[in-house]
């Protein structure tokens, strides 16, 4: 029902923006519309066909966002992306449409086949080796694309394909963190070091925040990626507290963050130009302040109902490199534009429901890392969507990371589906039972009788 | 303003509209979740699977549905009553506070472990940690709603 109701909404979309950019009443070409709703269709039927009892909700509210996502592509010129495969051009929507079902598609495996979790319980600190190998081959290999001396090197290129690790390592990220605070939970929410006033649990189990604050302050000096950085210390911060209930925790990692912010704005041209933009951005307004000008111009132009599909100024998207990221840091201000501040309301109510759906999901879970696993899930995609939303709106400093589901670019449609992915695998009410705990396990045998 | 621009404009409009026929409907499937939540919930707390009990006395494999205080002992007035030779007739007691679960030895002769460990006071449990009181073992689980 959600889903059929998503199709039509999709081909209204579609109608509006094809006629718009034709001048006349036309339902334009519907391929791409055709064979993505056919494929969400599919998986429904495949998630019903195995007798899953998963998450209704999850997989229509992932298929609108994939269809704004689509509805963009197609808007946009086709030359911001290309690829060819052997004499076949793919623009930029046909482009998307191929990752989109190929994110489907590993979503759709994922909580079909995922019925223990026991791959990703056991084996926290190879996932987490598996992620810091992820991290140091960014240093190691060329960067991708051209190299400016203030330009985040994010991509990984292997043969034809870049790919974005910082992407799939926010998922590993979650796994280990959850697979480490449901081992070490009620360890760390004990009261035994007290420092003035605040009280805190025992030195040893306070190293793995400090070293995912190191890990964060790495990811921004040596990859210049501050959006990857920011995205994963919330994480982990807030992951701490839903585990421990310690509000120290926070207060602690507030501090340090404020710390290393204060330090990386001072010796870091890249952060000092990202914080004095977002302060004021018609400082400079025709070179680092242009994206934020610009994106606040399109969310101005498009006022309460939007200028409609397709309709937006030349400035988004008819004059490539006008305003660079259009496609994937800037969608959110292309959609405000086109859509208006209701499209906009609706985008960020879709990611509310992901919240929610994510939360409940933790909280009917039969253990502590499932929930914690559930929490840390929902929390990266939720977070993600905020910091870029936030970015795109001048609410918070601009970072440059996707927003999930809707910017284009493979390796964050794939991150985000293995994470909708689990999410649904791990609601699923009929999966085995979580395993004993691990750990000294020893029998305390002979006792004395008190018989 | 000719037919066309009039059709552009209610097209549009539509496809807004849909927007939000898709996300009424999404919050009606979210109500109707929420008020099934509402109806099971508080119906139980966790519970404990019995993983080892050498003098089957809660027997092997048995789930014990828990009470917010939850007294575990070889004592008739427990709550819990485990008939072993290894467990004090007042052992252990499980509370369940705010969100969480508590454990507390009442002074017993062989001790509580929880997940291999000696516990001392009270201490927090987590779903899932194994408990042991004299030979017995078991498992907090929550209930599946």
């Amino acid at each position: 029902m959600l889903l059929a109701l998503m199709g039509v909404a999709l081909f209204a979309g579609w109608v509006s923006l094809a006629s718009q950019q034709a001048g006349r009443m036309t339902i334009g070409d519907p391929a791409i519309p055709v064979i993505y709703v056919g494929i969400l269709f599919a998986i429904h039927l495949a998630f019903v066909l195995t007798g899953r009892r998963m998450d209704q909700v999850l997989l229509p509210v992932t298929g609108m966002l994939g269809s704004l996502s689509l509805l963009l592509m197609a808007r946009l010129p086709q030359g911001l992306a290309g690829l060819s495969l052997g004499g076949l051009d793919l623009g930029l929507a046909p482009l998307q449409l191929l990752w989109l079902s190929l994110a489907l598609a590993v979503l759709a495996i994922l909580a079909v086949a995922v019925r223990n979790d026991n791959w990703l319980r056991e084996y926290k600190y190879t996932w987490a080796a598996v992620g810091i190998g992820l991290l140091l081959l960014v240093f190691v290999l060329p960067p991708a694309g051209a190299e400016r001396i203030d330009a985040p090197r994010l991509s990984l290129r292997i043969g034809p394909i870049t790919g974005q690790p910082s992407e799939l390592l926010k998922v590993i990220l979650v796994v280990f963190l959850a697979g480490y605070l449901a081992e070490n939970r009620t360890l760390l929410a004990r009261t035994s070091t007290r420092v003035g006033p605040v009280s805190l649990p025992p030195v040893p189990y306070l190293l793995p925040m400090l070293a995912m604050w190191g890990v964060a302050l790495a990811v921004v000096i040596v990859q210049r990626d501050l959006g990857a950085a920011l995205l994963f210390f919330t994480v982990f911060l807030t992951l701490l507290y839903a585990a421990t209930r310690r509000f120290a925790y926070v207060v602690l990692g507030m501090a340090m963050f404020l710390a290393g912010a204060a330090v990386l704005y001072q010796l870091f041209p890249l952060v000092r130009i990202r914080v004095d933009v977002w302060l004021d951005p018609w400082s400079d307004p025709l070179d680092t302040g242009f994206q934020i000008i610009h994106a606040l111009y399109a969310f101005g132009r498009g006022g309460i109902l939007g200028t409609g599909m397709g309709a937006g100024l030349p400035a988004v998207g008819d004059t490539p490199g006008d305003l660079p990221a259009i496609h994937t840091d800037f969608v959110y201000a292309a959609l405000g534009e086109e859509l208006g501040m209701l499209g906009a309301l609706a985008i960020v109510a879709l990611y509310a429901i992901i919240a929610e759906r994510g939360l409940r999901i933790a909280a009917r879970a039969a253990d502590d890392f499932r929930a914690l696993l559930a929490t840390g899930l929902t929390l990266v995609i939720v977070i993600q969507a905020a910091l870029i939303i936030g970015g795109n709106l001048k609410l918070v400093p601009l970072t440059g990371i996707t927003l999930p589901f809707i910017s284009y670019g493979g390796s964050s449609l794939l991150a985000n589906a293995i994470v909708i992915g689990l999410l649904l695998a791990l609601s699923d009410r009929g999966v085995e039972p979580p395993p004993p705990p691990s750990g000294p396990r020893r029998f305390h045998l002979p006792l004395r009788s008190t018989a | 303003m000719d037919a066309f621009t009039l059709t552009l404009w209610i097209v549009r409009i539509t496809f807004v509209i849909l927007l939000y026929l898709f996300f009424a409907a999404l919050l009606r499937a979210l109500w109707r979740d929420l008020r099934t939540t509402v109806a099971t919930a508080g119906r139980s707390l966790g519970r404990l699977v019995v993983v080892t009990s050498p003098e089957g006395r809660p027997p092997a494999g048995a789930s014990i549905p828990l009470d917010a205080i939850t007294s575990l002992g070889r004592d008739v007035n427990n709550s819990i009553t485990m008939e072993d030779s290894f467990v004090s007739a007042e052992h252990a007691v499980l509370t369940f506070r705010g969100r969480a679960w508590y454990l507390e030895d009442r002074g017993s002769t062989n001790g509580t472990y929880v997940n291999g460990q000696r516990v001392a006071g009270v201490v927090p449990l987590g779903y899932g940690d194994e408990l042991q009181f004299g030979q017995v073992r078991l498992r907090l689980e929550r209930v599946p709603a």
